[in-house]
């Protein structure tokens, strides 16, 4: 199974403020598992570019799609057996505050690609409102006539990959305060919008990024640029 | 040294941005071309006092701060990679009509990109294209200098780390780009020409460094809407000397015509008159209705069915539709007016000029009582000082009877 870890820091503060020396370690441990596919951290919130579109109408706003207390600062998606070994993962992380969500069932493992020079990464979470009624767009592509397929073939390269996460409901944070793992049911932030499925893009540039968000179709899509290397 | 013998201070003002537009086309870095621009007036200062100014000021300029960005890069060693760019970037620059490239377009599409905070776009703006100092951004917005300061730093990380473009955006997204430039420029216009709160000197000041960017932006891109705005922008600053009496705000129609800036009332309506048989845009009708108000040699004298007409061609916000009524009022009396403007009660609830139209209508109608409770109402809302003043005297007006 699939989960994507998101690593939550206070908004006020360092970006990803880990200790090195422990993330080292976690990271050797877990590449030699053979846990991680993809991850890293993300820049600070304020960089981040949020482009809504309500019935076709198209616009781009500063900041993240939640203005709330924790910011997620970085991301894993990991492979693990089952959701207590994706909780012992992410309990293990120095970074100590984890949303740890299921993806959908049928995501192919992403291939790791080196990023071309000249370009950007942007790690685009693809939200919705929990409380509206709107039909969920989802960033997969396992059945054929799903519309969004036309939108990952004109993503093309841009679009290294992809997917729909399981529902709020199915998420867990696991907190670490001084050592002590306490694991809760839902989402680390009870906002109306959450996040329902994500994108890693490379693109040449933050408008080549929003134009690709733009086309999506889902109501509100956060791009948040990854810092190069 | 006199102001006027300096022979760096005119060139600061005239060629801060386009230098600045140069060299963050050049090394691709908002810190780096600032600093090396601030390093080349730097060293200006000495040179030019003790050799006369050269010959070509932005050229010297240019090699100057090229030179003193890869010194600093030298420093970085973590950045060897991009000092080697630096190095063998070949010059693909395009050349203005003086020999010397104009990069300001890319530079205020940049600046004024959406996915940077309104106030920092505005900030921005002001910063690298005008080369006004944070303390002095800060004074005119009511913020220290180190605030602004911060949110400049914050502004050009978001540039650096977003990547967001340094370009002149392509067709397809031009027209919605250019709308939130003019919107930009409109705003800062507005901050200084209204002035809501703040310093007053360094809000004229403002005003000017908008309608020189809204100049730059008409020569460099001709288009309807950019002609529209600086038209307005100039109609509307026409009216300046005017526009004060002792501290206080003189409505338009109390006016003295006599000192309103002819020259410039000139230049918007050759403007305006470049634009007929086009397509109205909403900064055009908005300069269209100024015009009317400029050419009228007195209040009675104004085509008011002519402004009311443009207003219903401006989108029908609350503000506009209360714009409207006051035209309406001419037309069709104050009675139609009130009408027009009841259903905005709730909408325009914060705003003093509601209650301050409503009171001129009401005044207007005999009905003093309520008149006088809705400028009480508009007392108590009124932004600043010389606004409250205006408002305090009409109602003294009011309770002593008919003048």
């Amino acid at each position: 199974m699939k989960f994507m870890l998101m690593y939550l820091a206070d908004q006020v503060g360092d970006p990803c403020p880990v200790d090195q020396e422990p993330l080292r370690s976690w990271l050797e441990e877990m590449d030699t598992r053979g846990v991680l596919l993809d991850g890293g951290p993300l820049r600070g919130p304020e960089t981040s570019t949020t482009v809504r579109n309500q019935d076709g109408t198209v616009t781009v706003l500063d900041g993240p799609f939640a203005e709330t207390k924790e910011q997620i600062a970085g991301f894993d998606l990991i492979e693990a057996r089952d959701l207590d070994e994706a909780i012992a993962v992410a309990g293990a992380h120095p970074a100590g505050d984890v949303e740890v969500r299921p993806l959908a069932p049928g995501m192919p493992t992403p291939a790791s690609s080196e990023q071309k020079p000249g370009t950007q990464r942007y790690l685009m979470f693809v939200c919705w409102d929990q409380t509206g009624e709107g039909e969920i767009r989802e960033t997969r592509a396992t059945d054929a006539d799903d519309p969004i397929n036309g939108w990952i073939e004109e993503a093309g390269p841009r679009r290294l990959h992809g997917w729909q996460l399981q529902p709020p409901s199915l998420a867990r944070t696991v907190r670490n305060v001084d050592g002590t793992v306490t694991v809760t049911d839902g989402p680390f932030a009870e906002t109306k919008e959450q996040i329902g499925g994500y994108d890693m893009l490379e693109c040449a540039d933050l408008d080549e990024a929003i134009g690709i968000a733009a086309r999506h179709g889902a109501p509100v899509l956060d791009l948040r640029p990854i810092p190069a290397g | 040294m006199s102001e006027q013998s300096d022979p760096v201070a005119p060139v600061f003002h005239a060629q801060w941005g386009r230098l600045v537009a140069g060299l963050i086309g050049w090394c691709g870095d908002f810190d780096l071309a600032e600093e090396g621009a601030a390093d080349a007036f730097e060293a200006a200062v000495v040179a030019w006092r003790r050799d006369g100014p050269p010959e070509r000021p932005l050229a010297w300029l240019t090699t100057v701060a090229r030179n003193r960005v890869r010194d600093r890069l030298r420093r970085r060693t973590t950045e060897l990679a991009k000092l080697a760019i630096l190095e063998a970037t070949p010059t693909d620059e395009v050349a203005g009509p003086d020999g010397f490239p104009d990069e300001r377009l890319r530079l205020i599409f940049t600046c004024c990109h959406p996915a940077l905070p309104m106030p920092a776009r505005v900030a921005l703006t002001l910063r690298t294209l005008c080369g006004l100092t944070s303390a002095e951004i800060g004074r005119a917005f009511l913020v220290t200098g180190p605030t602004m300061e911060k949110r400049l730093v914050r502004a050009r990380a978001k540039v650096r780390d977003g990547r967001i473009p340094y370009r002149v955006p392509p067709p397809q997204l031009l027209p919605e780009r250019l709308n939130g430039v003019l919107a930009v420029l409109y705003l800062m216009f507005n901050e200084g020409y209204a002035a809501s709160s703040g310093d007053s000197l360094v809000r004229t000041d403002i005003t000017a460094e908008a309608v020189r960017l809204a100049r730059l932006l008409h020569r460099l891109l001709p288009d309807d809407e950019v002609t529209g705005l600086l038209a307005l922008m100039l109609l509307t600053d026409a009216r300046r000397a005017a526009r004060m009496r002792d501290g206080e705000v003189v409505r338009l129609a109390e006016q003295d015509r006599t000192r309103w800036d002819r020259a410039q009332i000139t230049e918007g309506a050759t403007l305006l008159a470049g634009l007929d048989g086009r397509p109205v845009g909403a900064y055009q009708a908005q300069a269209r209705i100024a015009l009317e108000h400029d050419s009228a040699a007195t209040p009675e004298a104004t085509d008011w069915a002519g402004v009311a007409a443009l207003y219903g061609l401006l989108p029908a916000t609350p503000v506009t539709q209360l714009n409207q009524a006051v035209a309406i009022s001419m037309v069709d009396g104050p009675a139609a007016a009130l009408a027009h403007i009841e259903p905005l009660t709730d909408s325009l609830s914060g705003y003093h000029l509601y209650p301050a139209t409503r009171a001129d209508f009401l005044a207007r109608l005999g009905r003093v009582q309520e008149a006088i409770t809705a400028l009480d109402q508009a007392i108590a809302l009124a932004p600043t000082g010389p606004e409250r003043r205006l408002l305090v005297r009409r109602r003294g007006e009011l309770r002593n009877g008919p003048q």
